[in-house]
């Protein structure tokens, strides 16, 4: 058993390392996320993805469509779901707890972002 | 052993394993995630499994097949669970690569992350040392268990790290228990609350660096049979100060009003000390632990002991005349390690189903294959081994050898790190 703690444990630093090498020296075009289209959307059709299947969310000005991470998110769907078809920036930025998500997240989210939000007009 | 005891650890451990897992089981996502989320909530079962198997109660004892069994399992389960909590983050990370490097590494380092995600690294790291500690046989036993516990502080901080996440509904619970496995632990068995007072009667020694002692009830006694074994913490005296943790010995003889005797060789710093132990010393008994003979056959027997491994033995012949034809091979260094050989020679002068063969087998390792009968003369024989961990594999070997089938082996193992 201490054979199978040694070997495990060191493997386990190994492909910690391994990550972390393989994320280094990457071109420029992989460090940076590429947004594909520039489409503008406007409130009303955000509201009309509104379901967990169909979940945008509008965040600083940009819109995102959130259907296939929603599954993967950590916290309960209660939490989640409720902002879909809606502006979200408060909400991300809080988390409705008034704790910020981390960078990671905003790296994560880019992942998703399919264009801007039309100002509403005045 | 029957059925229903033998499957009862491996059925507890799918349970604890398979319900989170089920509850969890990921739908939609990439394959290395879900192996991943998988990988976390099995371990997560595991590990509460194991918590349970480290409480020492003579009923779940009995229930789960004895002490030694769930110890066995608690170090499988807990081991399966660290190699699976170690994969959990490798996995999620696993999701995002080859494609998508810089994310991949995101999503593993701690440093990326906040409060829920440093909790499970936390855990992990406190796994890992607990671990890492649990091998190290050279620390010294009283520091070892406390170090030990720190595996448990790490239990609770993965959990946490679950419910940081967000995930509440089925961890608190899972949280509950594992908070009430390790607080029965500490509270009952650790500070000894589950235990029963005694008092040093008598100690004399028997053999160079044992001594035998005697113990009587001051409240109910607890309820044994030859062969079982409990665990004892001794305080302090009018000039003895006692270690008072926890060491499991074996009863060498049972009284008519719940006294008991136990044979202690020194073996480590707390057993050492106990060599000086006097009357009017206080103790905590916890117990009874142990199959070892007590679900013996009407077939002829060999005993095989090691040194003080003969006190299961003298439990035996001490509680009266055999029903079995027996024969008792007790292997020592030297004469002034064999403790109670006067007595166990008179006793198989008065004992007709009693052969005694005591055999002083000097500094080196003997040479079993010599020393035990041959194959002939062990034909439909139950065998019970006690003695040096060694001793006993060395034993077993030369007894499958001989032709005889495991399940007529008996012996166990009095290691609890």
């Amino acid at each position: 058993m201490r054979r199978l703690y040694l070997v495990a444990t060191v493997l386990f630093w190994l492909l910690v390392a391994a990550f972390w090498a393989g994320s280094r020296g990457l071109p420029p075009a992989e460090e940076s996320v590429a947004v594909v289209t520039e489409k503008s959307f406007s409130a009303g059709e955000l509201a009309s993805h509104a379901t967990p299947e169909n979940c945008w969310m509008a965040i600083h000005g940009s819109v995102y469509d959130l259907s296939t991470y929603l599954p993967e998110h950590p916290s309960r769907p209660e939490v989640i779901l409720p902002w879909c078809g809606k502006e979200a920036t408060e909400a991300y930025n809080t988390k409705t707890k008034g704790r910020a998500h981390k960078p990671y997240a905003d790296d994560l989210l880019a992942q998703y972002r399919i264009g801007k939000l039309t100002p509403a007009q005045p | 052993m029957s059925i229903l005891r033998l499957i009862s650890i491996p059925l507890l451990i799918l349970v604890a394993t398979a319900g989170p897992v089920y509850w969890a089981l990921p739908e939609g996502l990439g394959l290395a995630r879900s192996l991943g989320i998988v990988a976390g909530w099995a371990g997560c079962g595991l590990l509460l499994a194991s918590l349970l198997l480290m409480l020492r109660e003579a009923r779940l004892a009995q229930g789960l097949g004895g002490l030694e069994r769930m110890y066995r399992w608690h170090h499988w389960a807990g081991m399966a669970a660290y190699v699976l909590l170690l994969a959990h983050p490798l996995l999620l990370a696993a999701d995002a690569w080859p494609d998508k490097r810089l994310l991949a590494w995101q999503m593993l380092s701690p440093f990326n992350q906040g409060w829920p995600v440093w909790l499970g690294w936390l855990a992990l790291l406190l796994l890992m040392l607990g671990l890492a500690v649990t091998f190290e046989q050279r620390i010294p036993y009283r520091i070892w268990r406390w170090l030990h516990v720190g595996l448990g502080l790490g239990v609770l901080l993965g959990l946490l790290h679950l419910v940081m996440l967000g995930i509440e509904q089925p961890v608190w619970p899972i949280l509950g228990l594992a908070a009430f496995f390790l607080g029965w632990r500490i509270v009952r068995e650790d500070f000894g609350l589950a235990a029963r007072p005694y008092i040093v009667q008598a100690a004399r020694p028997v053999a160079e660096d044992t001594v035998e002692i005697s113990l009587k009830p001051l409240a109910e006694a607890i309820a044994i049979t030859p062969g079982q074994f409990v665990l004892v913490a001794f305080f302090s005296g009018p000039t003895f100060r006692g270690c008072g943790e926890f060491h499991p010995f074996t009863v060498s003889a049972l009284g008519a009003h719940g006294e008991i005797r136990l044979g202690v060789k020194a073996l480590g710093d707390c057993t050492r000390k106990i060599q000086s132990i006097e009357p009017g010393v206080m103790a905590r008994v916890q117990g009874a632990f142990g199959n070892f003979m007590t679900e013996r056959a009407g077939a002829p027997q060999l005993w095989v002991a090691g040194g003080i491994g003969i006190t299961p033995f003298l439990a035996q012949l001490r509680a009266g005349p055999l029903t079995q034809q027996t024969l008792l091979l007790y292997l020592y260094r030297a004469e002034a390690d064999a403790a109670f050989l006067q007595e166990l020679q008179a006793l198989a002068v008065h004992d007709p189903k009693l052969s005694l063969r005591a055999v002083a087998t000097g500094q080196t390792v003997p040479d079993l294959n010599t020393l035990l009968p041959v194959a002939g003369d062990l034909a439909q024989h139950d065998c019970y081994l006690c003695g040096p961990p060694g001793m006993v594999a060395g034993l077993r070997k030369a007894l499958n050898e001989r032709g005889i089938a495991p399940r007529h082996i008996h012996f166990e193992n009095f290691e609890f790190r």
